[in-house]
């Protein structure tokens, strides 16, 4: 492929090839995806919509090396995904990507900066460095001043943003979003997909989520649709 | 945060459940060491038994007796350093099963030389050999019934009918060794001028000591061979020996006593098993987490396994801590009736024994929860809700 004069080249951040998914159920295969062709640059914020059994988290599983492709290639960064092991997988997904799930996931007998503190322990930072990092982490959601409280001591929208300050502590390149809204009330709905505009435009990070929610996905740059496990 | 303290948090997440695994732990680790106390007291009198002693007894049966002529015919036998004898006189004092005590006739002089562990003040020892029919009492059995030099003591004979009477002259103790200090002793011409004819001149054993206790095979087969065409052949050997002989016709019950100890250890896997399934299955969603971020299934397994390993560290100490009174309690209750037993009879070894196998069987209970914990993958376990 050629490029402009003063273009620079840009290789995707995700690249997708001839990705397909099936589970096996006893003697039954259940195809998830098929033939998944996809491409999302550095830096970009794009939605995924769909039916419920459409392949959506299972796409999203896949981008970020929670699962591997029956067929077919997943790459992110440039590495094949699916020609790791599964302790260089957890390594690169300690590094590189931050999850945020629909209820939260926070561990209810941590406080919050416990909870936001867990991806550090997989660093090699000090106990005093990972405190300055989680307490950066919980300013920029809003909750520095919550830090000792346990996850049910906070409302749903605040333990969302415990969570997504858990999913930035570690400065990962790659965001995945699954559902974030799905659990929360308009108001705090919103407050978590204003967090994410501020993550992906100030910080820059590649955020890629999955929702039922129209009004989340309207935030997004992109928003693409899968049907029955093929993208559309 | 540390990994120490997520583990901390992880096992305070149900206080009450903790604390009832631990109790009922603790109660097992309690069994176990209870029951291998039992166990050791039955072992105990062989472990201590002196290496220079043989014990010559009839071949036919540890109950039958010998002749008194077979005395200064052993004491003939190359090897022979010194010798004296004995007989079960079995004497009870009361009515109670609970008053009984173990009994015995000597030869006193020879009896103070043999059995040199016994601790006898000397002007005691004059008192007793004195005597036709004084006493030499274990520290433990006068301390027992409030007995003293001076005090006269009379036993129902049940091997030897009739009431016997006897004057205590001296309270012995033991340094080491296989006596316990819960017996009475007293002398044999005492009982035998009062012995018929056909029962007179006659006794249990012979206990004998060598002079190098490195030949004490060919001195017992010395003295066997000796007797081996005589009415009454012998069977001799080492003291450890004929007392793991006489262990071993309790052999049944030592049997079931350990396999009971055993019983208590798989009651804890399976308490401890149960409670870690429950907490791990209860926390599938929060583990995959963990996975997702990054944590690598060895780490997920090793925070499982020192959960295990607090809750068994938590009941092996609770445990070692409360078996030792429950322990007190039964010795002080039956340990007249085997033969007289220390108070304080427990060893370090069988606390952490107690320790250690609660502690194994712990981590051992831990292991199925901890590889179902990584077994389900990462994606399927976040949508799992508790």
């Amino acid at each position: 492929m050629s490029t402009a004069p003063g273009q620079e080249a840009k290789s995707p951040l995700i690249r997708l090839r001839g990705v397909s998914k099936a589970y096996r159920r006893g003697d039954i295969v259940v195809p998830v995806l098929e033939n998944v062709d996809l491409d999302i640059e550095a830096g970009a914020f794009e939605a995924f919509m769909g039916p419920s059994g459409s392949g959506k988290s299972t796409l999203l599983n896949l981008i970020s090396g929670l699962d591997r492709p029956t067929t077919g290639v997943v790459e992110v960064g440039g590495q094949d995904l699916a020609r790791m092991s599964d302790k260089e997988l957890s390594d690169w997904r300690a590094g590189h990507v931050g999850f945020v799930f629909q209820l939260y996931n926070l561990l209810p007998v941590l406080t919050a900066a416990e909870n936001v503190e867990l991806p550090l322990l997989l660093t090699p930072l000090s106990r005093a460095e990972r405190r300055e990092h989680v307490a950066a982490a919980l300013e920029v959601v809003g909750l520095g001043h919550r830090m000792g409280h346990r996850p049910p001591q906070l409302s749903g929208g605040e333990q969302q943003r415990v969570a997504i300050a858990r999913a930035i502590v570690t400065d990962p390149d790659l965001l995945i979003a699954d559902e974030p809204t799905g659990d929360l009330d308009r108001k705090s709905a919103e407050q978590v997909l204003d967090l994410f505009e501020v993550l992906h435009h100030e910080l820059h990070k590649t955020l890629v989520m999955v929702t039922h929610d129209p009004h989340a996905a309207e935030r997004a740059d992109l928003v693409r649709h899968l049907e029955k496990g093929l993208l559309q | 945060m540390t990994f120490g303290r997520l583990v901390w948090k992880d096992l305070l997440r149900n206080p009450l459940r903790l604390v009832l695994t631990v109790l009922a732990g603790a109660v097992g680790v309690m069994a176990f060491i209870f029951l291998r106390t039992v166990v050791d007291l039955f072992y105990s009198s062989a472990e201590s038994a002196q290496a220079d002693r043989l014990f010559t007894r009839a071949k036919a049966s540890i109950t039958a007796d010998l002749p008194l002529s077979y005395l200064p015919r052993i004491s003939t036998v190359p090897g022979v350093d010194d010798i004296t004898f004995y007989g079960f006189f079995g004497g009870r004092y009361g009515d109670s099963q609970r008053d009984f005590f173990g009994s015995a006739f000597v030869d006193p002089p020879s009896f103070m030389r043999v059995f040199d562990e016994l601790v006898v003040a000397p002007r005691e020892v004059a008192a007793f050999q004195a005597d036709p029919c004084g006493a030499l009492i274990g520290k433990e059995l006068a301390k027992r019934y409030g007995w003293k030099s001076g005090d006269r003591v009379t036993l129902q004979g049940t091997i030897y009918p009739g009431e016997w009477t006897f004057n205590v002259r001296g309270i012995y103790d033991v340094r080491t060794g296989s006596l316990d200090t819960n017996s009475l002793f007293f002398p044999y011409r005492c009982l035998n001028e009062k012995l018929p004819d056909e029962r007179k001149d006659r006794v249990g054993a012979f206990m004998v000591r060598v002079e190098d206790p490195s030949r004490s095979a060919a001195v017992s087969s010395a003295v066997d061979a000796m007797f081996a065409n005589s009415p009454y052949p012998t069977r001799t050997e080492s003291e450890r020996a004929a007392t793991l002989g006489f262990i071993s016709m309790l052999s049944a019950i030592i049997t079931a006593v350990q396999v009971v100890a055993t019983v208590i250890l798989l009651i804890i896997l399976l308490v401890i098993g149960n409670t870690l399934a429950m907490s791990v299955r209860e926390r599938t969603r929060d583990l995959s987490t963990l996975r997702a971020m990054g944590f690598k299934s060895g780490r997920v397994v090793m925070l499982v396994l020192f959960e295990s390993l607090a809750i068994g560290l938590c009941s092996g100490g609770l445990g070692v801590l409360i078996a030792p009174p429950l322990v007190r309690g039964f010795v002080a209750v039956v340990g007249s009736q085997m033969g007289g037993l220390p108070a304080d009879f427990m060893r370090e070894g069988t606390l952490v024994l107690g320790v250690l196998a609660a502690v194994g069987v712990s981590l051992l209970a831990g292991i199925i929860p901890a590889w179902r914990a990584v077994r389900i993958p990462v994606a399927e376990g976040l949508r799992k809700v508790a």
